[in-house]
């Protein structure tokens, strides 16, 4: 089977070099060497991997139940549960082998200087690239609070720009209006790639007890359910992105090679798996090889020939029938 | 580098339905070919299985036997949502995808040897499993436990009279695990639906008879083990209290990844440090149950 280091998925990322174009989410791989557990998972599968998002301050995160199954998909509400950046510098990133992937720090904060704050301390780390966390749906301050309001955004990332030379990925939150002109407004303050798209705000309901199943009430929803609005917002955004040479880590509900091939050709540079590894730990594997496929059957030489090669049907004026 | 030395210990198998039997209350007892997890596993593990290709989610299923030999992995599981549902379709020769063992197993201490085991409904996969640990080999054990299995829907085994005298419960009380008496483990069943033979009650009733009956040394040697619905736990909780005993408990949550990597599967314990979040996955599902139930 081809796996990671086929040269034509290496590449290079914000001038990072992934091995492959996949990304491990932040949130589904705890800090980095929790799948290593598994037997013939490996790090090196992936071109990166996000860290979970990491706070000032240890959190606790919110009260159980926090993951919960729905069609074609899954609820997720953890609440930002970290031990704080202290501690993740200090006690998690000696322990990783960044000889294996790139390591992306995922911050996340109530307050702009909490961001701020945060971005300083991963600066001053082995971290390779901090992912903004400004759309995370499961907290009450911060998160999706400044995700959804461009301008706040936009000082999110300004601060975090001030805060570090390295790179700058911003989170954008699907649960917004023109995420384009969000996209836009962070490229503006500093950002330097982003990630399109977080999860979406759902909820399920417990029929006995008439009760929300989440803990939090409301959870953001994960998985191949979400993957057309994904698509359709890495569209969007690419097209804020393409003049300026910004890359997307596209993600939402990539299960397969397929899927991944879909994103790149919508404008992502990198796919990010989230809930697809819970059901498959060694699925890089099948998406790495299953990319490869691909571009020796369409005779492709780079995994980067696919990005944005998307092409729209020309829209032919609309004659109403009525 | 040093890499973890959890690196490579959980297994991911495509594993063959061996058989898989229906209970009554919608109990199966499911025997899957998984060598490697089989070989690794320990009490108290158990396996995340993808139950149907249509489910975007794994389930989190006790193991109950294992033989590392012969490569089989047993799970008794309840149809209780979508999942187990689907689950209790697969037949003879289909495969399941398996992630396993998983989880850190219970422990057991040479100085506490008097073992008690209190199983409650799809929570007795993983005292028989311990159990099985326990057995006497080659006629001899350190250890003399005492297994307590409970259930409000028929026993998914036929239950009876126990060859192994256990002083200090109701002499009526004679219903028993064939596959643990066969062992030579000493058990009885309890049930509040008037089973032959079962005491007539809760687990924990059951264990107090036993308990009070013992002498302070001897109950100074005994250490708690339990695996259940959450109040049954707590009442067990409660029990180990009130006699001074270690009490170790086995939980449930839902569940996504089963590796540590979402935090999803969380419960709430108290440490020296104050409350902290462990994830039932790789944290647990043991924990000392004076951490859980405060």
């Amino acid at each position: 089977m081809i796996t990671a280091n086929d040269p034509r998925l290496e590449m290079e990322f914000c001038g990072m070099r992934f091995g492959t174009p996949l990304v491990l989410l932040s949130g589904c791989v705890g800090f980095g060497e929790e799948y290593t557990r598994v037997k013939g998972f490996s790090n090196r599968d992936a071109g990166a991997v996000c860290l979970k998002g990491t706070t000032l301050e240890p959190r606790l995160g919110n009260q159980p139940h926090r993951v919960y199954e729905t069609p074609a998909g899954m609820l997720n509400a953890i609440g930002l549960q970290n031990p704080g950046v202290d501690f993740v510098v200090r006690d998690i990133l000696p322990t990783l082998d960044f000889s294996e992937t790139r390591f992306i720090a995922n911050v996340s904060g109530s307050t702009v200087e909490e961001y701020y704050e945060v971005t300083r301390r991963f600066d001053d780390s082995p971290i390779d690239a901090m992912e903004i966390n400004i759309s995370c749906p499961n907290v009450k301050e911060g998160g999706v609070a400044f995700g959804n309001d461009p301008q706040m955004s936009a000082r999110v990332v300004a601060a975090c720009r001030r805060a570090t030379s390295k790179p700058l990925i911003v989170k954008l939150s699907p649960n917004q209006t023109d995420i384009a002109a969000n996209a836009r407004g962070c490229l503006e303050a500093g950002g330097d790639a982003f990630s399109v798209i977080n999860t979406l705000m759902g909820m399920a309901i417990d029929l006995d007890s008439r009760t929300p199943v989440i803990g939090n009430n409301q959870g953001g929803l994960s998985g191949p359910a979400i993957k057309p609005i994904a698509l359709l917002k890495v569209h969007q955004v690419y097209q804020v992105c393409r003049e300026h040479r910004v890359p997307i880590i596209g993600q939402g509900g990539v299960q397969s090679a397929r899927d991944a091939l879909e994103f790149l050709i919508a404008g992502a540079s990198a796919v990010g798996l989230g809930t697809a590894l819970f059901y498959d730990p060694l699925i890089c594997k099948t998406i790495n090889a299953g990319i490869c496929d691909y571009l020796g059957r369409h005779g492709l030489s780079h995994v980067s020939q696919l990005t944005g090669s998307l092409r729209l049907h020309e829209r032919p004026p609309v004659v109403c029938g009525c | 580098m040093n890499h973890p030395e959890t690196r490579g210990t959980i297994f991911l198998e495509d594993a063959e339905v061996l058989s898989h039997q229906a209970h009554p209350g919608d109990q199966y007892l499911l025997r899957i070919q998984a060598p490697e997890c089989a070989a690794a596993a320990r009490p108290g593990a158990f396996v995340h299985l993808k139950c149907d290709p249509q489910l975007p989610m794994r389930r989190p299923i006790s193991i109950m036997r294992v033989d590392a030999k012969s490569g089989w992995v047993d799970l008794l599981y309840k149809a209780v949502g979508e999942g187990t549902r689907l689950l209790a379709q697969r037949r003879p020769g289909e495969h399941l995808s398996t992630l396993g063992p998983i989880g850190k197993p219970f422990e057991v201490h040479g100085e506490r040897p008097r073992v008690l085991l209190i199983g409650g409904g799809v929570g007795m996969p993983p005292m028989v499993f311990l159990a099985s640990s326990l057995r006497p080999a080659g006629g001899h054990t350190p250890w003399a436990p005492l297994v307590i299995l409970g259930s409000e829907v028929p026993f998914p085994f036929q239950p009876r009279p126990s060859q192994i005298l256990v002083p200090g419960l109701p002499p009526a009380v004679i219903a028993a695990m064939p596959l643990l008496d066969d062992w030579g483990i000493p058990n009885r069943l309890a049930s509040l639906q008037g089973y032959p033979g079962c005491f007539d009650g809760y687990v924990t009733d059951l264990a107090r008879h036993w308990l009070e009956s013992l002498d302070d040394q001897a109950r100074g040697q005994v250490e708690v083990f339990a695996c259940g619905p959450h109040p049954m736990l707590a009442a067990v909780a409660r029990l180990a209290r009130e006699f001074a005993l270690p009490c170790q408990v086995s939980l449930e949550e839902y569940m996504a990844c089963g590796l540590g990597g979402c935090a999803g599967c969380v419960v709430q314990v108290d440490t020296p440090k104050g409350p902290a979040m462990k994830r039932v996955c790789v944290d647990g599902p043991v924990f000392d149950a004076y951490q859980v139930f405060s």
